[in-house]
């Protein structure tokens, strides 16, 4: 009986070995080796040297930090902002189906070319929005020239691409939810507030940790935005993992250390995740508990 | 029924000869990856390659605009194996990295030993790495110093000049920033500090040991610092690389611009406020110091995995040829690499600037040959951008960038 399952798993797990742990175990014998353009790139062994720089590569560390930074921001930001307009779309208003057009507009743009578009927004003195301040006889803001507020506005740049797409599956979710229960609420004269709380929400739970975990890989794994926008700059400050991986692969031909950088995060991604998970387990005991 | 046997045989015969005769003919495919600029600039040359040799069949892929694109798609082909293109118009900076990494074949035995004698001064820079020649230029690019004619007699030719001029022009209100170049952490920087770095004395490698803490060096970081602080240059240099740098110098808001050759079309064409008003020399520099013009080419380079090399180098010769470099400067302004060129007096009359552009070539100073310049780069141009923005003081990114560089270099062995 067993076997018979394993049988029709097998094109499955064939597919998911191919695509997923086919690279993981190249990328893990290659941080073993120095490949590079200083070795015509062949692949020579080295042993653990490469995971030893990348213990004492302060830049690695530093795009660790910020890539952790802008990800819980732009991911926090997107969950509340996509909420709310999905509880808006859910209202019956009129023009609805425009509406919801609309808001999936930025979604749908391709990221470079909302990315060019960003900076042309963010650009300093001719932008629209400095140009709209010196009108006002204010000083211009340096967006995309001063680290503390450049971080700040790859994260404004990324939410308003992604909180439509938040904001759609949330949408779907809040359709799964039956009339009958908001109908049961009104009658027991249930506030908007109490609503929220009680039939909302914890309905909604399950397409939350969806958007939540789709919103955080995507975040974890910034490339293509910050590339166009900032090119990691300015002095490093927008710098993201994947893009130090990008760096060392195509611009610096340093396979076995990209390779090295990639697991690097990806080490520290599962950490992550693994930390999140028991906090989660630890978190229903708790509550269970309690009751 | 005869009859139709006998034109079965005559069709059947003629389709094999023509077959046969298609065979024989064997025209050769050559493929060129060009920046999307250059494809389109050398179109009509592309045709008219096509229409003189007729076994070639020449092909242009257009590849993205920016620099550092182009780089990542030939290298992406490259790594594949097999890559389907035959020559490749690379930077001048990527040279040592392509040869090092075996993917380049080398042009000398192809061109000859006379193959860079007709090249103008400072145009010969860059080609060759490691005793062979990987590289042809065909087009030439250097820094320049842009000044605004109807804003001053004659153009700073000192780094003190250059801060009396903007600091005068700016409290008279004529302009609202002095100076403008590309401080954006990308290869750009690297390009404008080369040039004050000689300026002030100073090297980038010497004996293949990083001489970034060198006094020069430090001058050189602490003016650039200066002329952010005070204010002569706006604090969004940062982020401007050459279209930003251009945009505020054409709008007529700096008088003075660190920029490309290519700058000059712009400014000069018909619907440009500057129009008339401006004229460019080399960067500025200390007394008994040279004024240095990076310089940023472009040429050929055949790859090693063609399968054309003979036809490819037939292409070679013909694009970077006199005749095509002349077209070029007339149609689209691009600054040749043959003396011959330079000197031609029909050019000379459509182009006066040609002969200031000759002269700045001739200052040209040339970005490290090495292996790893792209990791050199990114260093010091990661950390001059933390001067700009004011995060870290001048002395000590420069002892940081020369420890790091040091580090790179050891660990690699230091450049080949």
């Amino acid at each position: 009986m067993r076997w018979r399952l394993w049988l029709l798993m097998a094109p499955a797990l064939a597919l998911l070995l191919a695509t997923f742990a086919a690279p993981l175990g190249h990328y893990l014998w290659l941080s073993t080796q120095a490949q590079s353009v200083l070795t015509a790139l062949k692949p020579q062994p080295i042993g653990a040297e490469q995971w030893l720089r990348l213990f004492n590569d302060g830049r690695f560390w530093q795009d660790t930090w910020q890539t952790l930074r802008f990800s819980a921001a732009s991911v926090s930001v997107e969950m509340l902002m996509g909420l709310a307009v999905a509880l808006l779309l859910d209202q019956p208003l009129r023009g609805r189906a425009l509406l919801r057009t609309i808001s999936l507009l930025p979604w749908a743009l391709p990221t470079t070319v909302m990315a060019l578009g960003w900076r042309w927004i963010f650009n300093d003195p001719y932008g629209p929005i400095n140009r709209l301040l010196s009108g006002l006889g204010l000083a211009a803001i340096p967006f995309l020239s001063a680290p503390s507020i450049t971080w700040i506005a790859t994260v404004g740049a990324d939410a308003w691409k992604t909180t439509p797409f938040v904001a759609l599956l949330l949408l779907a979710g809040l359709q799964t939810i039956p009339a009958d229960l908001y109908e049961a609420a009104a009658l027991e004269g249930a506030t908007p507030w109490q609503t929220l709380r009680r039939i909302t929400l914890p309905l909604l739970t399950p397409y939350l940790l969806i958007a939540l975990l789709f919103r955080l890989a995507q975040a974890l794994g910034v490339f293509d935005l910050i590339q166009v926008l900032t090119g990691g700059g300015p002095a490093g400050s927008t710098e993201s993992l994947a893009l130090y991986a990008y760096l060392n692969a195509m611009r610096f031909l340093d396979f076995g250390y990209s390779a090295t950088v990639m697991l690097g995060s990806f080490a520290i991604l599962l950490l992550l995740c693994g930390m999140a998970a028991l906090a989660w387990r630890w978190s229903l005991r708790w509550q269970g508990g309690l009751r | 029924m005869k009859r139709w046997a006998l034109l079965l045989v005559a069709l059947v015969g003629s389709l094999s000869l023509g077959l046969w005769g298609l065979a024989a003919e064997r025209i050769e495919p050559v493929t060129v990856l060009m920046p999307a600029p250059f494809a389109v600039a050398t179109r009509d040359l592309v045709a008219a390659f096509n229409r003189s040799h007729p076994h070639i069949a020449l092909s242009v892929t257009r590849g993205p605009m920016e620099t550092e694109a182009v780089s990542d798609l030939a290298i992406s082909s490259l790594l594949l194996g097999n890559s389907p293109y035959d020559l490749l118009l690379m930077d001048v900076s990527w040279t040592p990295k392509y040869a090092t990494a075996g993917w380049l074949e080398p042009l000398d035995p192809w061109l000859g030993p006379n193959a860079l004698a007709d090249l103008a001064p400072g145009a010969e820079l860059g080609n060759a790495f490691g005793g062979q020649l990987w590289r042809f230029p065909l087009l030439a690019d250097v820094g320049l110093l842009y000044w605004r004619t109807d804003l001053m007699e004659a153009p700073p030719r000192t780094p003190a000049e250059l801060v009396a001029i903007s600091r005068r022009l700016q409290r008279d209100g004529r302009v609202a920033w002095g100076y403008v170049w590309q401080g954006r952490q990308y290869e750009g920087l690297s390009c404008v500090f080369l040039e004050l770095l000689h300026g002030f004395g100073g090297e980038w490698l010497q004996d293949k040991e990083p001489q970034l803490d060198s006094p020069a060096a430090l001058a050189a970081a602490r003016w650039m610092d200066d002329l952010v602080r005070t204010g002569i240059t706006p604090a969004a240099v940062a982020n401007m690389g050459e279209p930003e740098t251009l945009r505020v110098f054409e709008a007529g808001d700096a008088a003075f611009m660190r920029n490309w050759p290519y700058a000059w079309a712009e400014l000069n064409k018909p619907d440009s406020p500057l129009r008339g008003k401006v004229a460019f020399t080399t960067m500025v520099s200390e007394a008994g110091h040279p004024h240095a013009a990076t310089q940023g080419s472009w040429g050929f380079s055949l790859l090693a995995g063609s399968k054309h090399k003979a036809a490819a180098v037939e292409v070679l010769r013909f694009l970077t040829s006199a005749d095509a470099q002349k077209q070029l400067n007339l149609r689209w302004g691009y600054t040749p690499t043959r003396l011959s060129v330079f000197e031609d007096p029909e050019l000379l009359t459509a182009n006066p600037a040609l002969e200031d552009l000759q002269k700045a070539l001739a200052a040209a100073v040339l970005r490290p040959l090495s292996p790893v310049y792209a990791q050199l780069s990114d260093l010091l141009y990661r950390e001059l951008n933390t001067v700009i923005t004011g995060d870290r003081p001048a002395p000590t990114a420069m002892r940081q960038l020369q420890a790091n560089s040091e580090r790179l270099l050891r660990s690699s062995g230091g450049p080949r």
